[in-house]
């Protein structure tokens, strides 16, 4: 289990080494996930590597950090990004071989997915900074039972029926928290379309 | 349109974009865009909405991770870097001579060179110290109603998030038996078949062969603490 307490930030930044071996305890679930979440059906070989390149990064960018809370989706925001390049990196040495296969690449379990970091994914096409300061307001802005409703609907498939069973609501209330998560994320994310 | 009919709008769109939708009921969407033109931009908008939790949800849980032992082996090369990123302590500020300083100088030099060189070439003999864990699940029919809680113990026991579902024996064949990724580390397969209740170990470490199965007798929990038993026992240095 990673510690529970988010470490010192000012000890951190002074590069306490006591402080780091406890921050890199806490945040490295998070950034292992989100590399595993990109890398794992294409690259799984990789996931440990660029999530300890990922912290390596962040220790270059804690001075950058003004709170505590800002450290976990920094990480998580460098791991994406990390990820999805060397994604990018070696579909783009598959295409440069001349080879002349599908850039589908085969997944671990047989199926063939397409291929990742696809142009006009809205979180790939955003700074790691950006990036991280909306993955930690949309974590705050989806409390219970929104963020779960969106997940079960958009990530799981499961009808409304099956959501109001599962997490004890009324089905007429599926349909509200849906829209009330998805006007909380357009809040968040549709920012970027108007700016 | 009265908030009946928005309501009514917003579950027919979600359902038409995240494809559960009926004929009748994308017929019911169909007829209500076509009489109410402005309702497409609507449309257009919870779709990409769609698309951003989509991207968003995954990335955010994944945030949330608590379950995961960070790697000793990390600890060094990660505490090198802080250590080249904040220094060390000051030490004596007296200034060297100029002849020692060059002397330091290509010292130092030679010792970057030296660690550049081994940072490159050592990787390249470097042993796998822990085989990659892949996991499956086998589920014929539906017959089970634990699956979920089934997913979360085999995530939770291998510390990860990803569970490769099937329903049929072919493709589960296919998977067990398609290559992993090569040029890493070995992997061992733990595949969960629910209906026939057991668990399989199939991989390959060191050049030994790992295939054994584990009949859910007692509780899935317990098998799954003797498959892990077994796998740390077939797979240590």
């Amino acid at each position: 289990m990673s510690p529970i307490n988010p470490p010192d930030l000012r000890a951190l930044q002074t590069g306490n080494a006591d402080a780091w071996d406890e921050a890199f305890r806490w945040l490295w679930p998070a950034v292992f996930a989100v590399a595993q979440l990109k890398l794992q059906p294409f690259l799984p070989g990789e996931i440990e590597d660029t999530a300890i390149e990922s912290l390596e990064e962040l220790v270059e960018k804690v001075r950058e950090v003004k709170a505590v809370e800002e450290l976990k989706p920094l990480a998580a925001s460098i791991a994406h990004h990390r990820a999805v390049s060397l994604l990018r990196q070696r579909f783009a040495k598959k295409r440069g071989a001349g080879k002349t296969e599908s850039l589908d690449a085969p997944a671990a379990d047989g199926e063939i997915r397409p291929e990742p970091a696809s142009p006009g994914s809205p979180l790939d096409s955003l700074e790691q900074k950006e990036l991280a300061e909306r993955l930690q307001k949309s974590l705050a802005a989806l409390k219970p039972p929104l963020g779960d409703v969106l997940a079960d609907f958009f990530l799981h498939d499961l009808r409304y029926e099956e959501i109001a069973q599962k997490r004890g609501i009324a089905v007429g209330s599926v349909g509200v928290y849906l829209k009330r998560g998805l006007e909380a994320l357009r809040r968040i994310w549709g920012r970027r379309e108007n700016s | 349109m009265n908030s009946m009919n928005d309501e009514r709008f917003f579950d027919l769109a979600m359902k038409v974009i995240a494809r559960q939708a009926g004929d009748a009921e994308r017929a019911e969407l169909d007829a209500l865009l076509a009489r109410k033109p402005e309702l497409r931009t609507e449309f257009a908008r919870l779709q990409a909405d769609a698309r951003v939790a989509k991207d968003a949800l995954p990335l955010a849980n994944a945030m949330e991770a608590r379950v995961g032992e960070f790697p000793a082996y990390a600890r060094e090369r990660l505490q090198t870097k802080v250590r080249q990123t904040f220094g060390r302590p000051a030490a004596a500020a007296k200034e060297p001579d100029r002849s020692f300083a060059w002397g330091l100088r290509w010292v130092l030099g030679l010792a970057a060179a030296t660690a550049v060189v081994m940072l490159v070439v050592l990787p390249m003999f470097r042993a796998p110290t822990a085989p990659t864990i892949q996991l499956a699940m086998l589920e014929s029919g539906g017959t089970r109603g634990s699956v979920s809680d089934e997913v979360a113990l085999l995530k939770q026991t291998w510390q990860t998030t990803v569970v490769h579902s099937f329903s049929d024996t072919e493709a589960l064949r296919a998977w067990e038996t398609s290559p992993a990724d090569a040029q890493r580390q070995p992997t061992v397969k733990i595949i969960y078949d629910a209906t026939a209740g057991e668990v399989r170990v199939l991989g390959r470490w060191k050049e030994k062969p790992l295939d054994k199965t584990f009949l859910v007798e007692r509780d899935f929990a317990t098998t799954l603490k003797l498959v892990k038993d077994y796998v740390a026992e077939q797979t240590k240095r």
